[in-house]
């Protein structure tokens, strides 16, 4: 079970070229989607959903290509958009049955009895019988995981799932995820790198339409690893920092700015080295394209 | 400050497109307005552009367009509340009133310039071609810009205000959408208000205002004087404005910035869960098979219908539309088929018009918006994102709101029946007719909001957003209304076709139905080929432009689209083969530009055959078979022709009937003759006499004449040979000369032919037509005889005395005949009929026992009392006062209501059921009617059947008014005064009204065909003579009247060749008015003054 992204370029109506010839071969697991706002995450990820149609390029899902019959591919997808709305004057009940009927669940028990479920595990199972107008945002967030999840998807893409969600909602959420990615695709887009470090197996990080970095997590962080070094310095110092060395991140610790660098070998000079995580094979990847 | 909000409005408005859109197409409207507005109303000489004019079609646009209003008014505030900007707006250092102040007088203004597209509109409509210079005044910009400041701002400042608090206090876009139906509903429940002056103070677009407003000016004073604020009108105004202001008082009291920004309430308790939370883990998604296959999609179909129905019943405004059609329907069933001023019992018929006229508008609404609402739903509430990346089908979602709409017209429709039904139930009328109910709604009204819904699906989808898509369905329906004005009437090519023809009880909807049915066939396929392509062109996922969804519409059809739409177009082209077959290979189609040639080439050609000398017919021995199950005949008919000239005849010269199937298949003349046919295209024929026709001589004519029609018609003209209710009379026959009712009627038309000017009667002087009793008169009297068959379960019914009656073959038959010649002008009638009996005897022991007898429909027997009366007591009074009863029977007829009249034949009155047979008389208010028009058909019997008057000026004066008299006479003895000074009262009122409308008035001794003249004047004044001059001495002079000019036995008839006038009449009263009251003749019969300013 494979889908790969073949060459997808988008350029929209305004001139913003979104997807600038995107390759990616999703496997059987959790993908991360890493990037900053306005990186074409979710460009593409609705091009993958079948929402929008690229300008150029191929996607296939067990060697189907979703252009082709989108149908199809929307038999095995779940969705969860960044943003979405419902209908507000309708019960969570009714709208996930409602949901459900367009999945193509036709059978009356089967229906009732996913929806139950779902709603059951997405802790919504009391409030099922009012109306979504009157929902909170993690409540509806989480009533968008459950409509995601109705078919039993192959193919689950969630873009941004947990915003709006407290920690304790947000670990229940991945823990559900991590289930179904046993043998599902889930691609998850986040610009949170905690999210990917935790759940991931493999990962991209993309960057103004373009994938600059793809692999799995460890292995990305052991190509950094002994290679970054941080040191607390005056606001002042700042610029001269940055023109000496390659600043990949500044952060503040109790106040002050901190920088760190990337560097083959130790640079001395006060700087200590210090045990990398994807958040810095994240900032150093972004901040060098910029 | 609060000028810096207004300025901000105006800046946005006046980049908002729909400002321009709704000021352009107002604009365009408004062009056409006038003729839209008074299109088939009667103006008479008042001009198409006089004030009045200008100001009612003013007002009547502004009230069209109270939507218009509301959805410029109903946003502001909302709009602020949509984008979530008011968060922003609030926390600045505004204040209400500045923020209330600004957005409502920018709005204000915004609208009232969009409405001064009206006033452009109207100014360019008035210089268009299409207005005659006759019907026009010289353009003169002033009345334009009064109407508009005295009728319509005021109409949009009480809109303005009220939408504009609606809008903000509600803060829902359907409420924006509906609210201006309720003042249109408000508008209505007006009309339904008895006080005058009540009905034009509350009428919110002033139109009954109006017409009050000038009730009493001449024609002259409507077409020169301005509209001012003044008397109702004044009124009418203030109270709308101060209504608007107390609106917006009361909006401004109730609105608080902070309600604005709050959210709504409910959401948090519920939230907070208990801690069992991790137990459900352990629940596994459950397997379940996913489907796509034919009967999942039914079942999806049948899940989403419910869905979207539920959507849609839960919008409050939804019930709101229902329970305004149920209060409408209830206010205005209060007067059902009224006949002047009496109104009928509640059938079922009655109220499914009543219903049809008034539900149409709320129909529409909910055909406009709801569709958009369905339509745009989830893209306006975002949900697209979750509904599109699912494997629903697209056909299947656009079907299911397809379905979903056409279950709310139902849901709609049953709720006006029940309100009909509960009607009818506390009418105490219990005959609750479901199936007319139905039928009325899921045959009638129905197929045209199903066919509309198509369309509107198709502009959403390719609109951009719900507005433009309401606008271009708006566009398509005037389009559809203007092209029948260019002559496209053709059902293959007006959308929708036509409405089916009039209900009656009798006859059901008899043979109009099938061609309706196939027609609307037809047009639903369309509109499913429509609905497909709409599908194909449906917005899926994030904003694809229509052109590209049109460039990849490929990627979308699949093999059952592709199969079904061939399939769709070959039943769409055979349905539509089939229909054209029928209406033009079969029938003949005859555009209105053919028949208008025809008329004139008819009139050019053989116009001078008018007056040559013919044989008057004075025996008709006909042998009708009547086939009413197909509609046919068949008549074997002998004529008895007889020279009544100075001078041999040579030629005979036959018209026949011009309508389609009838054949005159055989046509022979004792001796032989040879026929010339020269003018076959006008089905003329000159026959020229082997041995011409020596003065006094007769010879006989037998013809064999025929009717069968093929298929079915574009127009559903003929409704006198049909399944149940059959009435013809002689005219179908062939006739002798030239057919002045061939010749085009209207005077302008003529004029552009290089047609003389037709006027409606000739001059009382005019000798050609002094010995014409009817136009083209072709007899002076005949003797009948009429064998005649029918169905087994109808009756058929002649003039005459019933000789014989017996079965045949499973038909019925009889023979009728006359012993005593009667006019050449007699009817027959064929229905179901029951019958009741009686008979009327005379005082006088020398005059035979009239049998009298009314043949009804079963279902309309509430009146027959009342009718049996009115013959009986006619009887007894005109054969004392006036002369004795010529027949020995006297039969009343019902036919159904395709013409609502009653006719008086020889001994043989045929009466429309929409008149008379089911008034609902109240004999403490109400006049009654039924006896009323009875007395004056019977009265026909004396002054028509006895007497016969010469074609020309004042013929109605003899034939009608007399009756008219007569009739009250009658209705004086059986009821007290009161009644009689009731009736005399309604007369005197549609004189007035009508008198009023009319071009021009004659007097009555002059009269020609205004009805007002003859009818309603002429009850008045015969009333004031016969009280000036005392009952005795007007019936003398009438009994002296019949005796010397009846048509068979006459004094002076006899020794004339011509036939009576209104002058003889008068010279008859003058005869036995004292010499003090003399003027009075001249006055009430030969000038056009006020019978009751006469002294």
């Amino acid at each position: 079970m494979q889908l790969i992204i073949d060459n997808i370029s988008k350029t929209y109506d305004n001139g913003v070229q979104a997807l600038q010839g995107i390759s990616l071969k999703i496997p059987k697991g959790m993908f991360g989607l890493l990037g900053p706002n306005g990186a074409g995450k979710s460009t593409l990820m609705r091009t993958i959903a079948t929402l929008q149609n690229a300008d150029s390029g191929h996607i296939s899902f067990n060697d189907l290509d979703i252009y082709k019959d989108k149908n199809a591919i929307r038999k095995v997808l779940g969705y969860l958009p960044q943003q979405f709305g419902v209908y507000p004057k309708m019960s969570a009940e009714i709208l996930l049955n409602h949901l459900a009927v367009l999945k193509g669940i036709t059978n009356k028990k089967e229906r009732k009895e996913v929806v139950h479920v779902l709603l059951d595990r997405t802790n919504l199972y009391e409030v099922r019988k009012q109306n979504l107008g009157g929902f909170s945002g993690g409540m509806k967030q989480r009533f968008g995981i459950a409509q995601a999840l109705l078919n039993n998807p192959k193919l689950l893409i969630v873009d941004e799932p947990t915003a709006g969600l407290d920690p304790k909602e947000r670990n229940r959420f991945y823990n559900l995820l991590s289930e179904i990615a046993e043998n599902t695709i889930v691609i998850l887009s986040t610009h949170i790198v905690d999210d990917i470090k935790e759940l991931c197996h493999q990962m991209a990080i993309i960057n103004r339409g373009e994938v600059i970095l793809k692999g799995k997590p460890l292995d990305l962080i052991e190509q950094v690893q002994g290679k970054v070094y941080q040191k607390t310095i005056d606001r002042s110092e700042f610029d001269t920092y940055k023109n000496q060395y390659q600043v990949i991140n500044e952060t503040f610790f109790m106040g002050k700015p901190v920088v760190q660098i990337m560097n083959n070998s130790n640079p001395g000079n006060g700087f200590e080295p210090i045990n990398a995580g994807l958040e810095e094979v994240y900032f150093s990847q972004i901040n060098q394209s910029k | 400050m609060w000028h810096e909000i207004f300025k901000f409005e105006l800046k946005y408005r006046m980049q908002r497109p729909e400002t321009f859109v709704f000021f352009g197409f107002l604009l365009l409207f408004s062009i056409v307005g006038v003729d839209f507005i008074f299109q088939g109303v009667e103006t008479g000489l008042v001009k198409m552009n006089a004030p009045m004019i200008i100001a009612k079609t003013m007002g009547a646009i502004t009230g069209i367009f109270m939507i218009m209003v509301s959805m410029i008014m109903g946003v502001p505030v909302l709009r602020d509340y949509q984008y979530h900007t008011e968060a922003l707006l609030f926390t600045n250092p505004i204040t209400k009133w500045d923020y209330l102040l600004g957005r409502f007088l920018g709005s204000l203004t915004v609208l009232v310039f969009i409405f001064t597209g009206l006033v452009i509109g109207m100014m360019i409509g008035s210089q268009m071609p299409w207005h005659k210079e006759e019907e026009m005044l010289a353009f003169s910009i002033f009345p334009y810009i009064q109407s508009f400041a005295v009728v319509v701002i005021p109409t949009l400042f009480f809109g303005a205000a009220t939408f504009f608090v609606t809008g903000m206090l509600s803060k829902k876009m359907l409420v924006v959408y509906t609210q201006g139906i309720v003042v249109f509903v408000l508008f209505l429940l007006t009309k339904a208000i008895k006080n005058e002056y009540l009905q034009g103070l509350l009428d919110p677009f002033s139109l009954t205002t109006l017409t009050q407003y000038a009730k009493e000016y001449s024609v002259s004073e409507l077409n020169s004087l301005a509209i001012t604020f003044n008397g109702i009108l004044l009124h009418n105004k203030l109270l709308w404005m101060v209504l608007g202001i107390g609106i917006l008082s009361y909006g401004y009291y109730k609105f608080s910035f902070s309600a604005l920004t709050k959210k709504p309430k409910r959401i948090l308790n519920k939230t907070v869960k208990k801690s069992k939370n991790y137990t459900n883990t352990s629940l596994l998604i459950p397997n379940m098979s996913i489907h796509i296959d034919f009967r999942s999609q039914l079942i999806q179909l049948y899940e989403l219908s419910k869905f979207y129905i539920l959507s849609l019943v839960k919008e409050a405004s939804f019930w709101a539309i229902v329970l305004c059609g149920m209060i409408i329907i209830m206010i205005n069933s209060v007067n059902l088929g009224t006949v002047y001023e009496v109104d009928s019992y509640p059938e079922t018929h009655f109220i499914i018009a009543e219903l049809q006229e008034m539900s149409m508008y709320f129909f529409i609404i909910i055909l406009l918006f709801y569709s958009g609402e369905l339509i745009w739903k989830e893209r306006n509430n975002k949900q697209y994102l979750l509904n599109d990346a699912t494997p629903i089908s697209d056909v299947i979602t656009l079907a299911s709101k397809f379905v979903a709409l056409q279950s709310i017209y139902i849901i709609l429709m049953l709720s006006l029946i029940s309100t009909g039904v509960l009607f009818q139930a506390f009418s105490g009328y219990y005959k609750f007719e479901l199936g007319v109910y139905f039928s009325g709604f899921f045959i009638e009204i129905y197929p045209f909001l199903m066919l509309y819904t198509f369309i509107t699906f198709f502009f959403q989808v390719i609109s951009k957003n719900k507005y433009l898509g309401i606008f271009l369905t708006l566009i398509f329906f005037l389009l559809t209304i203007g092209l029948e004005v260019f002559g496209i009437t053709h059902s293959l090519l007006k959308f929708g076709g036509k409405p089916l023809g009039t209900y009656s009880v009798m006859n059901g909807y008899g043979h109009f139905l099938k061609p309706y049915v196939w027609v609307k066939a037809y047009w639903i396929i369309f509109g499913v080929i429509v609905f497909v392509i709409s599908a194909l062109l449906l917005n899926r996922g994030v904003a694809i432009s229509l052109p590209s969804r049109i460039k990849t519409i490929s990627n979308r059809i699949t093999r059952p689209i592709k199969y079904t739409s061939i399939a769709l177009f070959s039943v769409f082209f055979m349905l539509g083969s089939y229909i054209f077959y029928n209406i033009n290979i079969l029938n003949t189609y005859w555009t209105a530009n053919e028949q208008q040639t025809f008329r004139m080439e008819y009139e050019k050609t053989l116009k001078r055959f008018e007056y040559i000398p013919q044989p008057k017919i004075t025996a008709v021995d006909l042998n009708v078979e009547l086939y009413p199950e197909n509609r046919s005949y068949e008549i074997n008919g002998t004529y008895t022709l007889q020279n009544t000239t100075e001078e041999p005849i040579h030629e005979v010269h036959i018209q026949k009937l011009i309508a389609s199937h009838v054949s005159l298949d055989t046509i022979s003349f004792q001796g032989g003759a040879i026929a010339n046919t020269a003018y076959q295209k006008f089905e003329y024929t000159i026959y020229t006499l082997s041995k011409p026709l020596a003065p006094s001589d007769s010879i006989e004519m037998k013809f064999t004449q025929s009717f069968a029609p093929k298929g079915f018609e574009e127009d559903h003209s003929d409704t006198q040979i049909v399944h149940n209710g059959t009435f013809f009379n002689n005219s179908i026959l062939p006739t002798l000369g030239y057919h002045k009712k061939y010749e085009l009627r209207d005077n302008d038309l003529r004029e552009e032919f290089g047609l003389a000017t037709r006027t409606s009667k000739a001059e009382i002087s005019d000798t050609k037509e002094l010995v014409n009793s009817r136009s083209g008169s072709d007899s002076d009297g005949i003797l009948l005889q009429v064998r005649m068959g029918t169905s087994k379960d109808q009756t058929a019914i002649a003039p005459g005395n019933l000789i014989k009656q017996w079965k045949e073959d499973e038909r019925n038959y009889f023979i009728y005949q006359t012993e005593q010649p009667i006019i050449n002008f007699y009817a027959i009638t064929s229905a179901k009929y029951e019958v009741i009996q009686d008979q009327w005897t005379s005082t006088e022991t020398t005059i035979k026992p009239v049998d009298l007898e009314i043949y009804y429909d079963k279902n309309h027997f509430y009146n027959l009392d009342r009718m049996m009366s009115a013959m009986k007591t006619s009887l007894s009074y005109f054969s004392k006062h006036f002369s004795p009863y010529q027949y020995e029977q006297l039969r009343i007829m019902e036919f159904p209501r395709y013409a609502e009249f009653a006719q008086s034949f020889p001994g043989t009155i045929p009466f429309s059921e929409g008149i008379g047979f089911v008034l609902d008389i109240d004999d403490k208010t109400d006049v009654d009617m039924a006896f009323y028009v009875t007395a004056h058909e019977v009265a026909h019997q004396w002054f028509g059947m006895q007497i016969e008057a010469a074609n020309v000026q004042g013929q109605n004066f003899v034939l009608e008014t007399l009756s008219q008299y007569a009739a009250l006479m009658v209705l004086q003895q059986q009821y007290p005064k009161e009644k009689v000074a009731q009736f005399l009262a309604l007369q005197e009122e549609l004189y007035h009204e009508k008198q009023r409308k009319a071009i021009s008035e004659p007097s009555l001794a002059l009269v020609t065909n205004e009805d007002f003249v003859y009818y309603h004047k002429g009850a008045l004044a015969m009333y004031k003579l016969q009280e000036e001059v005392g009952e005795e001495s007007v019936n003398l002079a009438l009994h002296r009247f019949i005796s010397d000019w009846n048509t068979h036995n006459g004094k002076i008839r006899a020794k004339t060749d011509r036939y009576a006038t209104s002058q003889d009449v008068l010279d008859y009263f003058r005869m036995v008015t004292p010499k003090d009251k003399q003027h009075l003749i001249h006055e009430l019969f030969e000038t056009t003054k006020n019978v009751n300013e006469l002294q």
